[in-house]
Order: C-alpha cells, then structure tokens, then sequence
C-alpha cells in the first residue's frame, strides 16, 4: 500500500453501472458502456481514452449491472495505458461493508460508497464521468477553466439547438458562465446550454456534500437531482464550462445507429485518426480484412478481421465480421464477429455480436422518408441465428 | 519437456535488398500489419514456449520498438520472458559471421535458461507450427538434433542456404545445403530443436576452432562423419519461404487464398503483433476496392486491386493501385498510378506520378521517399 504522502492532483471516477434499458436487446446481457461502437470500439473506450489523453492516470469504474464482460474488457487497464504501479484504471463493484451492505442507490450513492477508494489518491480534483457518450474531450482545458474561475464544481456544457433543449438538463449562466440555475428537461428553456454529464469538483467539497446526501431523508442519491441543486441553493461557486466538440448521447438504439453513421459522414468533427488524440481499445490480433473481388465497398468503415465479398454502402462492420457473396449491408452498424450470409439484405441495423443472418434473410426496412429524422432502426440481440430466408422487421 | 526459443533476426538480411538496409528481416513488415517475426514468435508463445531470446545483429532499433517489453505476445510475465541479445560491444567479435558465433554472444541466457530443449528459429519461414508437436517427435526418435521440414510446392527455388534433406523412417539418410536431392527431398524450415547441455557444448567446441555455421560446420560435417542422428520432422501445413525479394512478392499475395489464410491465421493459434490503435478503415463513395488485404486506418478514395495496404495508409482520389504491396502509412497521391510495386514505409507518391515493376521484378520505393 502507498503512503497518503503521495497524491494525485485529479482523479475519474467512471459511473458504468446503469443498465440502459433504452438500448434495449443490446443491453440484456452487457452493461451499456461494454456496448460496440464504430468497428474496433467500446462505449466505455471514449471517456477511458479521454482521460489517458488529459493527463488523467486513475481512474475507478463504478459497475454493478451484468460487469462480467466489462470488467474482461477492462482487464488491468493496458490498452488505454491505464496499467499503472500507483493509480491507473481500478473496477468498484458494489461491496458488501460491516455494517451494511447495498447495490448503489444512484450516480451520487456510488461514489459515496467509493469515499476511501477515492482518498486513497488524496486528490484535489475530481471529475465524475458516465459511461455512455461519444466525445473526445481535454479534460486538462476544463481543470484549467475550473482553476481559473475559483470554481468549486464545473459542468461541461453543450450548445443545443433551442427545439431540442427540452430534453436536455440546461445550466442557466451570468455572463461570467457561473450557474444560477440548473433545470432539468425544462419545458421552457431559458439558455441552450446542455450538460454533457462531466462534473468537476472540489473533492473536500464534493465529499462533504455526497456524506450530506447520503444522510438527507428521501434523497435519490443522484448527481442532477439532489448534489448539483443542493450546490446551488447553498450558493457555492458552481461554473459552466463550454465544449464545443462533437458530442452524442448514445443511450438510445436511434442514438447509437446515428452516431455509428456520423464517424462515415465527413461534415460531422468526430476525429478517430488524430494522432495526438487516439481514442484506444482492446486489440484481438485479426489479420487484415479480406476484400475480394465479388466485393463493393463504398462509404464505409470496415475493420481488421472481416472477410467482405458482398456489398457494402454506408454502413460501420466492426472487427472478425463476414460479409459472404451476393449479401448487402446497406445503413447499418454491424457488431463484432457477425456473419451476413449470401444473399441476405441488411437495412437500417443494428446487427449485435456473435449473431448469424441466414443466406437470402431480409433484416430491416428502408424509411419510407429516407430524409426522416426518426428511422425505425431494426435491432437483433447478441448471438441471435437468423434463419435462411427469414424476414425481420423490427 | 519444456523447451526455451532462439530467434535469429538477421542471419540472411542481405537477399531483402533494399527492403532491410534499415531494418532487420525479422522486422519486415508482412500481410498488412504484421512483421516477419511475428509468426515465429507467436508460434513459440503457442506452443508454450515461454522464455525467449532474440539474437540481433544490427539494424535492430526498428526490431526493439515492435517488441517492446513483449507485452503483446504476453511474454511480460513473471514466469515468461523476451531477451533481446544483441552483440556485446567488447568480447569475441562485433559482428556474426554464423549463427553459432551468435549463439556464442547468448551463451549466458542458455546457461541459465531451465528448460532441456532449445527450439531455434530464423524468421523468414512463414508457418502457423506446434513445436510441440516437433519436440515430441525429437524426443522419441533418439536423435541428436530435429530439423523441421516441409516438402515444398511448385513455384519453390532452392535457395544457396537451404537445408535440403531425404529421410527414411523419419531419419535423415542424405543431406546437402543448398542442392536439390531428388523429388522426395524435403527443405529445411530454418528451425531445429536441440538439447539444450548439447548446444551449449557445440557451441562451446566450434566458435573456439573457428567455425561458425551451425548448418554447414555442425550439421553437415557430423553427418558425413556419421557422429550424430538427425531427425526430420515433417510439418504438412502452409509454409511460405521468403528468401529474396521475389519470393517475398509472391507470398505476400498469397495470404489471400482462403485456404492459406485459414491455415496461417487459425483461431485457436493466434498471430499477434504490435498495436498501433488506428481507427478502422475509410473506404470512400468514390473507392474501388477488389481483391485486397486492407489493414485499419488507411483511407481509400482511389482504386485498389490485388494489393496489400498497410494501416494508415492514403489512397488519393483517382489513384490506381495495382498487384502492389503499399506500407505503413504511405500517401498515393491523386490520379497516381502504381502497378507491380513495393512501396515502403512512410513514402509519399504525388500526384500523377506513374511508377511500373514487372511480376518478378516489382519496382521497389524506399522508406521515407518522396516521388
């Protein structure tokens, strides 16, 4: 065990243990941060690789819902760098204490819980991160905004379009972007300004409020709900930061379809190939992809490990996937290790890992609209046969 | 029976050509991500080899940085181990002149290694191999040393270094170095299995009289004086000889055969290597891509046709890219076109540039030029 005499001056803590029910089949056996994401990653890579490259080296990951392939993904941290001999990435499941023990009761509650995995790092600073966003982000820019303005806690914000604010938690700011006001889901918004679900704290103070929370009769333990207002009502310094990047709630199966899409739109800044900036993820030693000669391949990502000889339009196929002859993947976001069979049309998917679509099955359905914002986006679980033939539409 | 692995990485630089003037052959990028050591090590690793040393010549930083601490190939382990040996600065000699003048500079590492067998190995021999399976095969045959060895397929020109072997009963009954036997004859895979007290002393006994070929001075000499028993252990998988810049050509292409893709990159014998963390390929709406390997972070606007692309490489807009071999991170500028070619790393090719090689004698672009 190391001495408390050496600290960190800022540590994540990593909220993963939601179940994203919105996600639906997606997420009955894997906790939504685990989910794939543009060929080669995971939900949980961004945030992770966010850290590594602000300087960040510790890091825990509060988990409770079905962590198993989580925590194997995690491992002990190596691809992200996160393998350190002090700090580096550290899996907080939900322990049973000698007084009592409890599942974690919300995003507040988790971290309460954690108090001494936390103050082991001594830590100034302390940024509290959820698992389920696509953003590359300098956290290193935020801390030196938060130092800057004598904050006590930080909220990064997004500009919104004003239509879509409502569905969004809004920080209402003076012209200094210290917050006066936070509204949940407004139905009038008075400011564009969007939390992105990234908290910078103070930790003496942050640890003083989550212990007073805890105690608070009927809290729901939740960081939008009960600690940010309590800051608020006690009038601490509480600022805005404004990110102006790319980012995008992947919390619902259209969300998550959109964003796969973006990465192949090139209007849409979400960078992968900077190199000063890699977003990391855990390798699986593929050979390279197969591209034969049947195979037609436009606008779209493919990674390491497929073997393609169908065609391909606008669509993301992730690692180990087989794409036979005469098969058409079109607007869809193929999962890792998934084989479309020949003949077997693909629309507006999203196909899960591991899964097998039949020679001549039909998966999906082109929008009526195709210009529509809202798509009927067909999923098909983890592991799933599709039969031969076999038409799914929903 | 447990054995320790010997990696030679640079005994036959020389027939790469310009391709190895700064690296070694064992760092010569292969199949769109990996490096010819790559195969050896992994094997080595799947057959539970677990401590390993790689004997280096020169040219050897490239080498270093795709090793690394070993991690990759999980050899950073408390009981599994990479060494990388390069030759003292002081001592004997400064450069090998065979490889057993190279076992020499490792003699310390085989002293205090534990296991009872030594598998050695070049790198140029492409194979997914059990040496488990080869030890099994030493052991029970009594013999003094196994040389692995595989019949060979149509287009295979014996090379002035291969082993060359017929065998009865699994015992090697003639033997020549770079002379083909007759029809039967099997080559030398450039990886031998030994005991590791016998190498030891070999070594000891042939570097003190000057000779330095564990091939041509041990190998053959004892087998003409008829001291030792060499056993022939026959692997019946894929094997792809790289010995020269041509044969190097050809095998690369090969890697796109279904069934020699199968049998080199199986499932439950991984082939790793070192990762770079590029995102995934981008192939564009204006993109042709048909019959290739494609690593991740290359972005394909141009045309692509029986070719090899390493990861981060660009294909420009109306680029044509023919039966080439394009690595890391290269830039095909627009409308160029390339056929029969091998372009190294990190070369940029502007714009409207045209460059032709021929099947065998494919034109070759060095690392870092611009053209």
């Amino acid at each position: 065990m190391y001495s408390n005499s050496m600290s960190k001056e800022c540590i994540a803590m990593l909220l993963a243990g939601g179940q994203g029910s919105r996600l639906m089949v997606l997420t009955e056996k894997t906790a939504k941060p685990a989910v794939p994401f543009g060929g080669k990653y995971r939900i949980i890579d961004f945030p992770l690789s966010n850290c590594v490259n602000s300087g960040i080296d510790t890091v825990g990951i509060m988990t409770q819902y079905q962590p198993l392939e989580l925590n194997d993904y995690i491992g002990n941290g190596g691809p992200w760098g996160l393998n350190r001999n002090y700090g580096g990435v550290h899996v907080l499941p939900p322990y049973s204490k000698s007084k009592k023990s409890e599942w974690y009761k919300g995003t507040a509650n988790a971290i309460y819980q954690n108090i001494r995995f936390v103050d082991r790092y001594n830590p100034k600073y302390v940024l509290v991160l959820s698992g389920d966003h696509i953003y590359k982000m300098d956290y290193a820019k935020m801390l030196a905004f938060h130092k800057e303005k004598g904050s006590e806690c930080t909220i990064a914000v997004l500009d919104v379009p004003l239509e879509e604010a409502s569905r969004f938690g809004i920080m209402n700011t003076n012209s200094d972007d210290s917050i006066y006001e936070f509204e949940e889901k407004p139905k009038k918004p008075k400011s564009t300004k969007a939390s992105m679900g990234v908290y910078l704290f103070n930790w003496d103070i942050l640890r003083q409020y989550l212990i007073d929370d805890e105690h608070t009769e009927g809290s729901s333990n939740d960081f939008g709900k009960d600690v940010i207002p309590k800051l608020l009502s006690d009038k601490k310094k509480l600022y805005a930061y404004q990110f102006d990047g790319y980012w995008k709630d992947v919390g619902t199966i259209q969300s998550l379809w959109e964003a796969n899409m973006d990465l192949i739109d090139d209007d849409v800044p979400i960078e992968l190939k900077d190199p000063d900036f890699k977003i990391y993820a855990r390798n699986y030693a593929h050979p390279s992809s197969y591209i034969a000669k049947s195979a037609e391949v436009t606008d779209s990502l493919i990674t390491e490990g497929c073997s393609i000889e169908g065609k391909v339009v606008h669509s993301v196929i992730s690692t180990g996937c087989t794409i036979e002859p005469g098969a058409v993947v079109e607007n869809s976001f193929i999962m890792p290790n998934t084989t479309i069979k020949a003949g077997a049309v693909v629309k507006y998917s999203i196909i899960s890992e591991n899964c097998t679509i039949g020679a001549g099955a039909s998966v999906g359905v082109e929008p009526e609209d195709p210009k529509a914002v809202k798509k009927n986006i067909c999923v098909i679980a983890k592991d799933l046969l599709i039969a031969d033939g076999e038409v799914v539409t929903e | 029976m447990n054995m320790t692995g010997i990696i030679f990485s640079n005994i036959y630089d020389t027939p790469m050509g310009e391709l190895t003037k700064k690296r070694t052959v064992a760092s010569m990028p292969f199949g769109g991500r990996y490096r010819f050591i790559d195969f050896v090590l992994s094997n080595m690793v799947n057959s539970n080899v677990s401590s390993i040393g790689v004997i280096t010549k020169y040219n050897y930083q490239s080498l270093m940085d795709h090793l690394g601490g070993g991690s990759e190939w999980d050899l950073n382990r408390k009981d599994a181990n990479l060494y990388i040996l390069p030759p003292f600065a002081t001592g004997v000699t400064n450069i090998y002149r065979g490889n057993l003048e190279a076992l020499y500079n490792a003699i310390s590492f085989l002293n205090a290694t534990k296991p009872d067998y030594v598998v050695m190995c070049d790198t140029t021999v492409i194979c997914n191999i059990d040496f488990r399976d080869a030890l099994k095969s030493h052991v029970e045959s009594g013999a003094d040393v196994t040389a692995i060895c595989s019949s060979t397929i149509e287009d295979y020109e014996c090379d002035s270094n291969d082993l060359v072997i017929t065998a009865k009963d699994g015992i090697v009954d003639d033997l020549a170095i770079g002379y083909m036997l007759g029809e039967s004859s099997k080559v030398g895979m450039g990886m031998f299995i030994i005991d590791r007290k016998t190498l030891i002393n070999i070594i000891n006994n042939y570097v003190s009289r000057g000779r330095y070929s564990f091939e041509k001075d041990y190998l053959l000499t004892s087998f003409v004086d008829k001291s030792i028993k060499i056993n022939a252990y026959e692997f019946k998988g894929t094997v792809l000889r790289n010995h020269n810049v041509v044969s190097y050509f050809k095998n690369s292409f090969k890697l796109m055969k279904p069934e020699v893709k199968a049998d080199i990159f199986k499932r439950d014998a991984i082939i790793r290597t070192k990762v770079r963390d590029e995102a995934p390929t981008f192939y564009h709406e204006s993109s042709v891509v048909n019959e290739c390997l494609v690593a991740d972070g290359c972005e394909i606007k141009g045309t692509v046709e029986n070719s090899i692309l390493f990861r981060g490489v660009v294909i420009e807009e109306g680029a044509v890219v023919r039966n080439s071999i394009v690595m890391q991170g290269s830039h095909i500028g627009k409308s160029a076109a390339v056929n029969y070619a091998i372009i190294d790393k990190d070369v940029d090719i502007s714009q409207g540039t045209a460059l032709t090689g021929a099947p065998l004698t494919p034109i070759i672009i060095h690392k870092g030029q611009k053209i």
